[in-house]
């Protein structure tokens, strides 16, 4: 069986497809470009600080749209527990550039409970950064535990287990050029 | 904006450049079928635009998984050995590991990185990269897939940066020589 296959099988229904996606990300680059139009490349500039491993392909979609200089870098975190959104953040990999007196934008794919977030905005707060806002793809706020400030947001989405553009189910789906609504048959048996 | 006006020229638009990346993931559909469940391994930074276009072309199911390594300095760079920033978080042990690169140039980094991977058994270990520099190639080092050919010119975009900059290009330029001829090149792969 295909990939083809076994994704249609596996997902209930297209949540958002590619053209919804791609106007969107460029709407969204375009705000940013426009609020961050005055900065420029140097040791105070716009540092994008993508959150491992689902932000990647959004990144990667924002980044390219994007008019301003500004750098990218990668942070890496995981959960204690063993539910990827719930509990305390553990952080494997941080980000290599001191944004000490940067202008911060953090770049996640999905907000949920809101505890990466929360962690992430502490964190990088406490680092003294120029500025400090974040930039979510996915945005469940029926989830919400912690409330967060999210300055860019692509798309609110009901409270369904949604893969692709980044996210994933057990690493499966991650690449899928849209967001799809997994069936509960499909997260529910693993 | 500056950004583009240190540019010479552009050496692969953005349509040429998509239009090869989707060729790239059909020859990887040929090469890897849902029982392969390939693991692709990128090597962060520059890779990660690459990555994301690619493996939107990928019909098997695979994986990603990431890496980030830093150099020890100056004194080791000959020998490609690098510290490890971060390791996968996948076992590959006989896993088909598939290698993503930006650009392969002296064939260090990336020897040192595949040596690293086959020591802990995987079922196999090939790499895809978007530009390849045979020109500079210190190392002899097997290249499965390569999108482009580039000339030996400072080329940067599409996740190819120059002293951090320039790297959200979505094409393949030749930096202005002016732009790096007066700063230390500290920053090679």
């Amino acid at each position: 069986m295909s990939q083809d296959n076994a994704v249609s099988n596996a997902i209930e229904r297209v949540l958002l497809d590619e053209k919804a996606i791609e106007a969107r990300v460029r709407k969204l680059a375009g705000r940013i470009s426009a609020d961050y139009a005055d900065v420029e490349y140097g040791d105070d500039g716009l540092v994008l600080v993508g959150v491992l491993k689902g932000a990647f392909v959004f990144l990667a979609d924002l980044a390219r749209r994007l008019t301003v200089p500004h750098h990218v870098d990668f942070i890496a975190l995981s959960s204690y527990n063993s539910g990827a959104t719930s509990g305390e953040v553990r952080l494997i990999m941080d980000s290599r550039i001191n944004v000490a007196d940067r202008h911060v934008l953090i770049v996640e794919d999905i907000v949920d409970t809101g505890n990466t977030l929360d962690y992430l905005q502490r964190t990088f707060h406490a680092r003294n950064p120029a500025s400090l806002r974040s930039c979510v793809f996915l945005s469940k706020p029926a989830r919400r535990e912690i409330p967060v400030t999210v300055d860019y947001l692509g798309f609110e989405i009901p409270d369904v287990w949604v893969v692709g553009y980044g996210l994933d189910f057990a690493d499966r789906y991650r690449t899928l050029p849209y967001i799809g609504a997994l069936k509960k048959r499909v997260y529910s048996t693993e | 904006m500056g950004l583009q006006d240190d540019v010479e020229r552009v050496l692969i638009p953005e349509e040429k450049l998509q239009e090869r990346i989707a060729e790239l993931g059909e020859a990887l559909n040929e090469m890897y079928d849902d029982e392969d469940r390939p693991l692709l391994v990128c090597v962060l930074k520059g890779a990660f635009m690459f990555l994301a276009d690619l493996t939107r072309h990928m019909k098997m199911r695979h994986e990603v998984d990431f890496m980030e390594t830093s150099s020890y300095g100056a004194r080791t760079e000959s020998s490609g050995v690098v510290r490890i920033l971060l390791d996968l978080e996948r076992n590959i042990e006989d896993r088909h590991v598939l290698i993503v690169e930006d650009i392969v140039d002296s064939g260090r980094t990336l020897t040192y990185v595949m040596r690293n991977l086959e020591t802990r058994d995987p079922a196999s270990v090939r790499v895809c990269t978007l530009l390849n520099k045979p020109s500079r190639r210190v190392v002899d080092v097997p290249i499965d897939f390569a999108g482009f050919e580039v000339p030996d010119e400072f080329v940067i975009g599409y996740g190819l940066d120059f002293a951090e900059e320039y790297r959200n290009l979505p094409f393949i330029g030749v930096l202005k020589k002016e732009v790096y001829a007066n700063v230390e090149e500290n920053d090679t792969c």
